[in-house]
């Protein structure tokens, strides 16, 4: 356990640790490009030299190592002027198109110059090579490699982590520049961490480009509900909208996948239900609520089924409509494998609650291949459910059988569904989730949901009252 | 003592090197342990010639006793330094040495497998490496069990692509590997993690032809010769306005006045000597006075503020503008830096242009402390010292002959008529 001091204040870092690290414990940041905590180093930006007394250079804080008896200062003057030094380096390629960049206010590059520069440019614009702007590399993202500062931290995070390889340095010197190797388009499935950790406007998201500026953004932590995994994240919005998903600061998950990034997309989705929908046409929720109602009180062996992408919450309040039915035929257990399956984050439980639901009926009730039977067998004609857990009924539905689903958006009804409810998402109405680990989250609100559409809780119980007012 | 020991003549030939003592060495070695011959060759003080001048037997021993697996010697043969052609002579003329001392050197490190990089534009030494090893294979000296001693040694050649970053020995590794030729962060060093992850020692083919002889008549014998702390000869590569520039095989420590007015027969056309890049086209540049007083070695070298580098020696005359001088350096390591180090990338650029901009009369005052802003910005920076092989020229330069480049900024003329290009 090295001993060390930073800038006169002493600290004790684990063996192996880098002066980096060690300077972050006193809540020192040195400034950097390059490094990033969760990709190997690559020591090349020189922008996190510090100086160690008795050593002649300036090491690189990213890829020394803390040890004992080190006396490192991160503000000599010879660290900020070779702070200076690489950024006046790195801006005099630079098109300072800052005014129409995406990433201004969050940008690296801009806020080191104003905390460490600020000096005026001795490079003739004319002199600036020129590179390709505004290039197309995959679904998600833009490359404009003007403003790369070639720091690779995209480099290995295709080489390390998703192990794709993708993009490379091509060329060398001056003319170096960021390319995607031939035939290949950057689309690994966690291609938009890309635009978080470019430092600069290098790399843009496609979904966030141009749609919100990053200073009027509110950041509030959610747990991504793309899958069991559960990642904590945090939904940047404003103004009542999200505008991207990011993996929350200091996570264990230092990546979010795409598809979990995009889970706010349906929110604001043309199809998103604000009102019931029976059969072909929209229906407002009241009389939706009604008519579901009656259907589960008029067939026989009316059953309620939960779901592993319902919150804690919302299962409660189906078991509960169950018992307000007086029905034995309920469901709330569901298995499905789990474990991480591409060997970063997504999870081989696409639901992001199979083990929370359970808790909505701890004991009692059926198992999915009998609820199935009593269906195929015309014991049970009506049931209750959330849209994607609809899948978990096998086979045809039997004629006449009463579907009714909750459903965010209209693209998530099931075949032969009778009447859908909408409700409000979890970006929108808290929820608490366990993940396949076990640990719970508790998720939401971001955002208002639309006008009138309330969280499944409220619905349900709202059908569970009209049940009881039908029996009175 | 002067004699040759490296540019020996009538030796390309493995049997006349054979005939002449050769590939004796090994056996001796492999009698004797490979402590032992780590020990006699940092006994002797051999150091690098590939420009660092490191003590080549301690390098040996970094290489950890007790790991598991492969270890590697690689042969560095890059050459690829404006000025330097000292191992490209050294593989035409005396080609068994390079590879006995390889032997002697895998022997030591415990390394079955050794490489030589050698620059892609030597081709035709390429071909004459290769039969060379096809030769040494048939004798028995290099392949399985060698001389029965149950060593066993080969070695690959390896053509570089052309680029002067692949002699960088990390650069080197990662070349070897099919990997992009850039410079690795060190540590580790490939003593410990090098190529393809295992322990390496990767010595220039200089270095590696002095091993034999060293082993031959031991460590007191080559320590006899050249300077204390620089012991043994070395191969200087004289270029530039000479009488008879060319590769000169002497003891380190030598003059530098000897070796130009004694060996290369003097200044060309009794032009006036006017700067000596004493190390290569990486070392900063000594004026005549300085030169005339400098000996060639490490130590002597490095007080007079330059280096002894690869050996490479170019001699500059009066009337050679030193601010194109410099822009012909700066052309190259622009062109050559990998681009991975901000200072280096944009630093040798940034220096091309302000040196192209004075060249043409295109230049403003402030360029020159602009440039020396910006070369003293590169120093000690980088990963690796290419931006150190700008940088360091580039103040010297500049502190040295400040009245030339004043002169390009100001009046947009060369003070220094002649012009020309580096020879
Ligand atoms: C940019 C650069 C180019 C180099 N080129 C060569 C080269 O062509 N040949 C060589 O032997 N060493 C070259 N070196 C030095 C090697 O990195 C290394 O120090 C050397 O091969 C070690 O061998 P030695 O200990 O026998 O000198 C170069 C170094 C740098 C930084
Ligand atoms: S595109 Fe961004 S992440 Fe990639 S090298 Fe350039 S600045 Fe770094
Ligand atoms: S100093 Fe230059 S050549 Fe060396 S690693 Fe850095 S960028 Fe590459």
């Amino acid at each position: 356990m090295p001993r060390l001091t930073i800038d006169g204040r002493p600290v004790e870092v684990k063996e192996g640790a880098t002066i980096l690290e060690a300077a972050g414990l006193l809540g020192i940041t040195i400034p950097r490009f390059c490094h990033h905590p969760a990709l190997p180093p690559a020591g090349s930006c020189r922008m996190c030299v510090v100086e160690i007394e008795g050593s002649p250079k300036l090491a690189t804080s990213c890829s020394t190592p803390a040890a004992e008896g080190m006396k490192v200062s991160t503000s000599s003057p010879a660290v900020k002027a070779a702070r200076r030094d690489v950024l006046e380096f790195l801006l005099l390629n630079h098109p300072l198109d800052c005014p129409i960049c995406d990433q201004a206010g969050e940008c690296s590059l801009q806020d080191y110059y104003m905390e460490h520069s600020c000096a005026k440019s001795r490079f003739p614009a004319e002199l600036k090579e020129p590179r390709q702007k505004r290039r197309l590399i995959g679904p998600h993202l833009v490359l404009d490699n003007e403003r790369c500062v070639l720091c690779t931290r995209c480099v290995r995070f295709c080489d390390e982590v998703t192990r794709t390889s993708e993009l490379f340095v091509s060329g060398r010197s001056d003319a170096s520049f960021i390319d995607i190797r031939e035939g290949k388009a950057l689309d690994n499935g966690y291609s938009l961490n890309l635009a978080d950790i470019c430092p600069v406007g290098a790399l843009t998201s496609r979904e966030f480009r141009f749609r919100q500026r990053a200073w009027f953004l509110e950041k509030t932590p959610v747990t991504c509900l793309g899958c069991a995994t559960g990642c904590r994240a945090e939904a940047h919005h404003a103004g009542g909208e999200i505008y991207r998903m990011v993996p929350a600061p200091g996570a264990e998950n230092a990546w979010l996948c795409d598809r979990g990034r995009l889970t706010y997309r349906p929110l604001r989705a043309g199809d998103r239900l604000k009102k019931g929908f029976i059969k072909n046409g929209y229906i407002d929720l009241e009389p939706a609520v009604r008519e579901a109602a009656a259907r589960l009180a008029g067939e026989p062996g009316a059953a309620v089924l939960g779901s592993p992408w319902l919150s804690v919450e919302d299962n409660a309040a189906l078991a509960a409509l169950a018992r307000a039915l007086g029905t034995g035929n309920y469901c709330f257990s569901f298995t499905a494998e789990s474990g991480i399956k591409d060997g970063i984050l997504v999870n081989k439980d696409p639901a992001p609650n199979t083990a929370g639901a359970a808790e909505a009926a701890p004991t009692g009730g059926l198992d999915l291949g009998e609820l199935n039977r009593r269906i195929a067998a015309g014991e049970i004609k009506a049931l209750i459910t959330e849209a994607r857990a609809a899948a978990f009924i096998k086979g045809r539905l039997p004629d006449g059988f009463k579907l009714i689903v909750f459903a965010t958006n209209r693209s998530e009804i099931p075949a032969g569904a009778y009447a859908t409810l909408p409700y409000a998402s979890y970006f929108e109405t808290p929820g608490t989730f366990v993940n396949y680990q076990g640990r719970r989250g508790v998720t939401g609100p971001v955002v208002p949901p639309p006008e009138g559409v309330p969280p499944l809780a409220e619905t349900a119980a709202a059908l569970a009252a009209a049940l009881k007012g039908d029996g009175a | 003592m002067n004699e040759r020991t490296l540019l020996r003549d009538n030796v390309a030939d493995i049997a006349a090197y054979f005939a002449a003592g050769g590939w004796r060495p090994l056996k001796k070695a492999l009698s004797m342990g490979r402590a032992a011959v780590i020990a006699e060759v940092t006994a002797s003080g051999l150091r690098g010639r590939g420009g660092a001048g490191f003590p080549t037997g301690r390098k040996w021993s970094f290489v950890p006793q007790d790991a598991q697996g492969p270890r590697y010697l690689v042969c560095n043969a890059d050459e690829g330094e404006p000025g330097a052609f000292k191992d490209r002579e050294l593989l035409r003329r005396n080609p068994q040495a390079v590879l006995e001392g390889m032997a002697i050197a895998g022997y030591a490190i415990g390394a079955s497998l050794g490489y030589i990089y050698i620059r892609g534009e030597f081709s035709a030494e390429a071909e004459f490496l290769t039969a060379a090893i096809t030769a040494a294979r048939a004798k028995g000296f290099l392949g399985a069990n060698i001389l029965g001693s149950g060593f066993d040694f080969d070695i690959h050649l390896h053509r570089g692509a052309g680029a002067y970053i692949c002699g960088e020995e990390t650069a080197l590794l990662s070349s070897i590997e099919g990997l992009r030729g850039q410079p690795r962060l060190k540590p580790p060093f490939p003593a410990v993690k090098g190529l393809f992850g295992a322990p390496t020692v990767v010595n220039n083919a200089e270095t590696l032809a002095a091993v034999p002889s060293i082993l031959e008549r031991g460590a007191a014998w080559y320590a006899s010769t050249g300077s204390p702390d620089s012991p043994g000869t070395k191969l200087f590569c004289v270029s530039g306005a000479v009488n008879r520039p060319g590769v000169y095989e002497l003891p380190l420590g030598v003059p530098f006045r000897e070796l130009l007015e004694t060996h290369c027969g003097g200044m060309k056309d009794g032009r006036k000597l006017k700067a000596v890049l004493p190390g290569g086209a990486s070392s900063p540049a000594l004026t005549a006075a300085e030169a005339m007083a400098v000996n060639m070695d490490y130590a002597s070298l490095a007080a007079a503020g330059s280096m002894l580098g690869s050996g490479a020696v170019i001699v500059i005359e009066e009337g050679r503008c030193m601010v194109e001088l410099l822009g012909v350096l700066a052309r190259f390591y622009r062109h050559e830096s990998c681009g991975q180090c901000a200072p280096c990338r944009e630093g040798c650029a940034w220096a091309d242009k302000l040196l192209a901009g004075l060249e043409a009369g295109r230049g403003r005052p402030s360029d020159v402390e602009t440039l020396r802003s910006c070369a003293a910005a590169m120093t000690g920076r980088t990963i690796c010292p290419l931006a150190d092989s700008l940088a360091l020229p580039a103040l010297s330069f500049i502190s040295k002959f400040r009245a030339e480049f004043d002169a390009h900024a100001a009046g947009r003329t060369c003070r220094a008529a002649g012009g020309g290009r580096l020879a």
